[in-house]
């Protein structure tokens, strides 16, 4: 176990590459739910609602 | 009556040429940009020639490069104002040719003055006058490429506030093929090697933007223009 | 053979129930092979006979690289569309593209980086390669800024697809530079049509995790490109059953 953490002493730059990639991959998920919410938003204020008519 | 398109951005050549006879601060301020940035390095870096000898390829053509984005902005920025622009795109007038002759004037406007200048710059950064060419002509090509991109991303920027930095953002990534192989021309210049490969990179790229860039500016300048 | 289903795809509403039908579909088989490729890649493939363990950075970086090109391709080829076909989802398309493309270049370069500093000595060189997949990062930051510049929507889509077709000459020149120039950056180790350096234990999980990261785009882009179609979208109708469902 403590062997693949080590990573034949390469840890240091391994584990800091696979973070940063999880984090923009987890970034993207959250920024594109995101957009989506912000949209489906303004979608609803600017769609009338049901019934009322202008 | 249809005027063959040639003619037609003849005109626009020379009016873009008398317009700026006028107008002539306008186009002394890249140059003063130049100047001014390239007496920069000496002042904060050292004014021993020996070693600005060593930078003055990179100083040279980063000036250049900034002063011909700073001149980018008033390619298009008069003719968009007064609704001239607008008449070229509905004169029926192929736009690529009235774009390429606006370029080719903005050039013969910014760059070649940029071009002769730059000997001057070059000297007091401890450049040899042998290599006094190779500073000329690169610059003279490279700062046609820069014009001719420019012109995209002048388009594409048409109307938009606070556009300058945005120009600029645009235009760089485009331009930096360009900055590489004309400073090497340049550095290679400097040190008495042979500068021709850079050289007929850039002469291609010349090409290849004279063909192509009008094309792409003319498409910009009508979806700004919509 | 009929020619509906695609034009069906310039239609708003159905793209928008297509893309809600197709996220999980899509998201799920991207998350299995993403692991499967991680645990191929970290846990059972052996030590590289030079590298060591460093090697392993490939798993994340080649895949972030991979990245980084296919969606600026999607994203100009969409953009491509949009300008001759004047279709509007096309443009959506563009849109969703560039987020995701720009913060895995970003990625691309930095693991690029701490590859670079243990293998080569150095976390930064300014060869071909990295220079221009530099450059790459910039022609998506400067679409990105181009599009929230200019306020009206349709205009926007049309000067950014402008731009990003004129900037897909990036692409050949960062896949290629590798093997025009001879530089810092290594060869290319999987693309070569003869056989493969890499041994099967080692490739396998980068191809697993390339096409995991491709199905994660996919995903993705299916998530904001409903977004991106509510907002060119005025007061449709089909838009309050849409929402309300």
């Amino acid at each position: 176990m403590n062997e693949f953490f080590h990573m034949g002493g390469y840890a240091r730059f391994v584990w800091p590459a696979y973070a940063l990639t999880l984090a923009i991959g987890v970034l993207n998920i959250v920024w594109a739910r995101r957009a989506l919410a912000r949209a489906c938003e303004e979608a609803r204020r600017r769609v009338p609602i049901r019934g009322a008519r202008p | 009556m249809s005027t063959p398109a040639l003619h037609a951005a003849r005109l626009v050549l020379m009016r873009d040429l008398r317009l700026a006879v006028r107008q002539r601060g306008q186009f002394v301020q890249p140059l003063a940009f130049f100047a001014i940035v390239t007496m920069l390095f000496p002042l904060s870096i050292s004014p021993e020639l020996a070693r600005l000898r060593e930078i003055a390829a990179g100083v040279l053509w980063v000036a250049a490069l900034l002063a011909s984005l700073l001149a980018l902005e008033f390619l298009f920025r008069d003719d968009a104002h007064d609704g001239t622009l607008e008449q070229y795109a509905l004169s029926g007038q192929s736009l690529t040719w009235l774009v390429f002759a606006k370029t080719t004037a903005h050039w013969l406007l910014t760059g070649v003055p940029l071009a002769l200048m730059a000997p001057l710059a070059g000297v007091s950064l401890g450049v040899p006058y042998a290599a006094l060419p190779g500073i000329i002509a690169p610059i003279a090509l490279g700062t046609l490429v820069l014009s001719l991109i420019g012109a995209i991303g002048a388009a594409l920027t048409l109307g938009v506030r606070r556009s300058g930095v945005l120009l600029t953002l645009l235009t760089l990534p485009l331009a930096m093929p360009v900055l590489i192989f004309g400073a090497q021309a340049t550095d290679l210049a400097i040190r008495g090697v042979s500068f021709a490969a850079p050289l007929y990179l850039l002469s291609a790229m010349a090409v290849l933007g004279v063909t192509l860039a009008p094309l792409a500016a003319a498409a910009a300048v009508r979806i700004s223009l919509e | 053979m009929t020619w509906t289903w695609f034009h069906r795809l310039a239609s708003p509403p159905h793209v928008y129930a297509l893309a809600t039908r197709l996220t999980p579909w899509v998201a799920w088989p991207a998350a299995v092979l993403i692991l499967a490729g991680l645990y191929g890649g970290l846990v059972l493939a052996p030590p590289d006979y030079q590298q060591g363990d460093g090697f392993r950075i490939i798993y994340v970086h080649a895949s972030s690289g991979w990245m980084s090109l296919m969606v600026y391709v999607t994203m100009a080829t969409s953009a491509a569309v949009g300008l001759i076909w004047r279709m509007k989802i096309a443009h959506a398309v563009a849109a969703s593209c560039a987020p995701i493309g720009a913060s895995f270049t970003l990625a691309a370069l930095v693991t690029g980086s701490l590859w670079g500093r243990p293998m080569w000595g150095t976390y930064w060189e300014w060869d071909p390669r990295l220079t221009s997949e530099l450059i790459l990062l910039f022609l998506y930051l400067g679409y990105m800024a181009l599009r929230s510049a200019i306020d009206e929507v349709h205009r926007a889509d049309r000067a950014s697809a402008l731009l990003a077709v004129v900037g897909v000459v990036n692409v050949p020149i960062i896949h290629y530079s590798v093997l025009w120039w001879n530089s810092l950056h290594q060869a290319p180790s999987v693309m070569k049509l003869a056989k493969p350096e890499m041994p099967p234990a080692m490739l396998l999980p980068l191809l697993l995790m390339l096409a995991g990261f491709t199905l994660f785009f996919l995903s993705l882009l299916l998530v904001r490109l409903r977004g991106e179609i509510l907002r060119r979208e005025r007061s449709a109708s089909w838009i309050r059953e849409a929402l309300a469902g």
